[in-house]
């Protein structure tokens, strides 16, 4: 199930805010399409991250796959766990499967991204 | 004919037995062993190294194969560089066989040109001796480049040939360049558990290769936790308290037990009497030859290394066997178009012909196809998965121009894009060539259907 707390996004991507940090990370459907995650190539923190644009790589043992980000903002943190432990995602992917925290540019983005019910229709379309 | 060769490296222990095929009676003059770098100081060392500190990575990964070990894994250096110089001395052996069975006469010691016809070989002991020949072939090689900013002292600073001897493993190593030889021993002494830090001035990593092959090689370094600082340049590097300390262009401070230097090569073309006889050198000290391999002087020709341009072994290889011919009365001209190169990083890299921005460069319209190991079950069998195979073919014609391999066995997968090149197929007879199942070949067959977006293991890509 996807926790009712988080936003989604169309690259398989959740946020969850906090006045204005936003933690994201990938949704339980996106990792199970990858399959085993072998290894992600985190962001460096203080570097600016787009809307709609790479914030990490994950590679999988099915696929190397761009994790794209939800937001626009700059990344404060990032889920060191994962570089020694990437597995960690497919485990737990919205709790300590989490990969970084930006600090928001416009949290109007937010208004853009789903919630839990419409991202489950949208998963159920896209396996169609 | 009399032939005398001076070196007895890739370039020039081909260049004899072909010779000698060809009905020439041939001296070979050689001042430390037979073999040259690729044998006692390049190639092949580093491939027995690499085969210990990639064992290394295999036993480490044991359980994940199901087997369990008990006790500890311990590398011993001294071990390996014992059985490194037992591989050395073996193909050592080998070529000073070959000699002797095709009938090579090997002279030990310093040879220098007295003229066009005339060497002197000094030998170790000192004496002396005057060769002739009715034409010479030089194959003096290289060695690597010192600079004044680095002082090498065999010790602390070294290059990579100190770097195929050391006995104890160093806590700390800075690799100066991320070239071929940088990036190799960067992944042999990383995995003995060196600290491992890379500085390159250019912008990647094994910058003459495809950029998609620096990228993915950059990825698996810092999966391996190898630092690598690109657009950066040592400025100076100072020995202090039993440390090296290397002082960055951009104001870093890096201190390392020990620092390999490996930012190219010098020719080896001083001292061996070029200016007595006249022959042209270029700017750094190459020898400067035609296509045929003959350098200005009349019945003098040059291959190999000291010619600057291509410093492999197969090529070297490749230029001995066409002067050799010349030599013989042919009429040959040396072709550079397609030839492949190795990395063995790991994972390896191999690539030929051209790469996507040279083709770009060139105004060549392309289309390139992709596919990644990871979608063969073969590798996921043999528990290495990563990497890709790219290929480069021109769009109007589908001719195969170029192959990059990032991957487990790309030195010996590149050959079936090579044959391609040379013979200018097109990426459809490769995709309609069944490969065999279950092999890593099965990538070459799938990155040709992948140029038409054909390949069977890809998914659909969106349009």
């Amino acid at each position: 199930m996807n926790p009712d707390n988080l936003k989604y996004y169309k690259e398989h991507t959740w946020v969850k805010v906090s006045g204005r940090k936003a933690t994201i990370g990938i949704t339980d459907y996106g990792q199970d399409a990858l399959g085993d995650i072998v290894y992600i190539d985190l962001p460096e923190t203080d570097i600016n991250v787009e809307v709609n644009t790479e914030i990490a790589e994950i590679e999988s043992t099915k696929a190397t796959s761009s994790v794209i980000s939800p937001v626009s903002g700059r990344v404060i943190e990032v889920n060191e766990e994962l570089s020694e432990s990437p597995e960690i995602i497919n485990e737990d992917p919205y709790g300590k499967g989490w990969i970084a925290i930006l600090e928001l540019d416009d949290a109007s983005e937010l208004d853009d991204l789903m919630d839990a019910s419409d991202y489950e229709k949208y998963v159920e379309e896209e396996a169609k | 004919m009399k032939l005398a060769i001076l070196g007895a490296g890739p370039g020039g222990y081909v260049a004899a037995i072909k010779a000698v095929q060809l009905r020439a009676q041939v001296t070979v003059i050689e001042d430390t062993e037979v073999g040259g770098t690729c044998l006692n100081r390049g190639c092949i060392p580093t491939k027995a190294l690499i085969a210990s500190s990639e064992m290394l990575a295999r036993v480490r990964e044991l359980e994940k194969f199901g087997i369990e070990l008990k006790g500890e894994i311990i590398p011993n250096l001294s071990k390996i560089i014992e059985r490194k110089n037992r591989i050395v001395n073996t193909q050592v052996k080998g070529i000073r066989g070959l000699f002797k069975s095709w009938g090579i006469t090997l002279k030990e010691g310093r040879g220098v040109l007295l003229s066009p016809e005339e060497i002197e070989v000094t030998a170790k002991d000192g004496s002396k001796e005057k060769i002739t020949a009715d034409r010479i072939i030089i194959a003096t090689g290289s060695r690597p480049a010192h600079l004044p900013a680095f002082p090498f002292d065999g010790n602390r600073i070294i290059s990579s040939d100190e770097a195929l001897k050391l006995t104890d493993i160093p806590k700390s190593l800075l690799v100066v360049g991320a070239g071929v030889i940088g990036c190799e021993f960067a992944c042999i002494y990383r995995e003995l558990g060196s600290d491992v830090t890379m500085v390159e001035m250019l912008p990647r990593a094994v910058a003459t290769e495809d950029i998609e092959v620096s990228e993915l090689l950059e990825r698996e370094l810092k999966k391996k936790k190898i630092k690598l600082y690109t657009n950066v340049r040592v400025e100076r590097v100072d020995i202090k308290d039993d440390a090296v300390h290397a002082f960055l262009s951009d104001g870093k401070e890096i201190v390392v037990e020990k620092t390999l230097v490996s930012i190219g090569r010098a020719f080896n073309s001083d001292g061996i009497g070029l200016e007595a006889i006249g022959i042209n050198e270029g700017n750094r000290g190459e020898i400067i030859v035609n296509e045929k391999m003959e350098t200005n002087v009349n019945g003098v020709y040059a291959i190999g290394d000291v010619i600057g341009g291509i410093l492999l072994a197969h090529v070297a290889s490749r230029e001995g066997i066409i002067a050799a011919r010349n030599v013989m009365g042919g009429d040959e001209k040396i072709d550079y178009s397609v030839i492949p190169t190795t990395i063995f990083t790991s994972p390896e890299i191999a690539s030929v012909g051209l790469r996507e921005h040279q083709a770009a460069e060139k105004g060549i319209k392309v289309r390139t196809g992709h596919f990644q190991f990871r979608a063969l079950g073969k590798a996921h069998a043999m528990g290495e998965i990563e990497g890709f195979i790219k290929i480069v073919s021109e769009e109007a014609s589908d001719r195969i121009l170029g192959a990059h391999i990032i991957g487990p066995h790309a030195s010996d997968l590149i050959h079936e894009a090579s044959l391609a090149i040379k013979t200018g197929l097109k990426t459809k007879d490769i995709a309609e060539t069944i490969h065999a199942h279950p092999t890593l070949s099965e990538g070459i067959m799938e990155t040709a259907e992948d140029v038409h977006g054909e390949a069977i293991h890809v998914p659909k890509k969106e349009i």
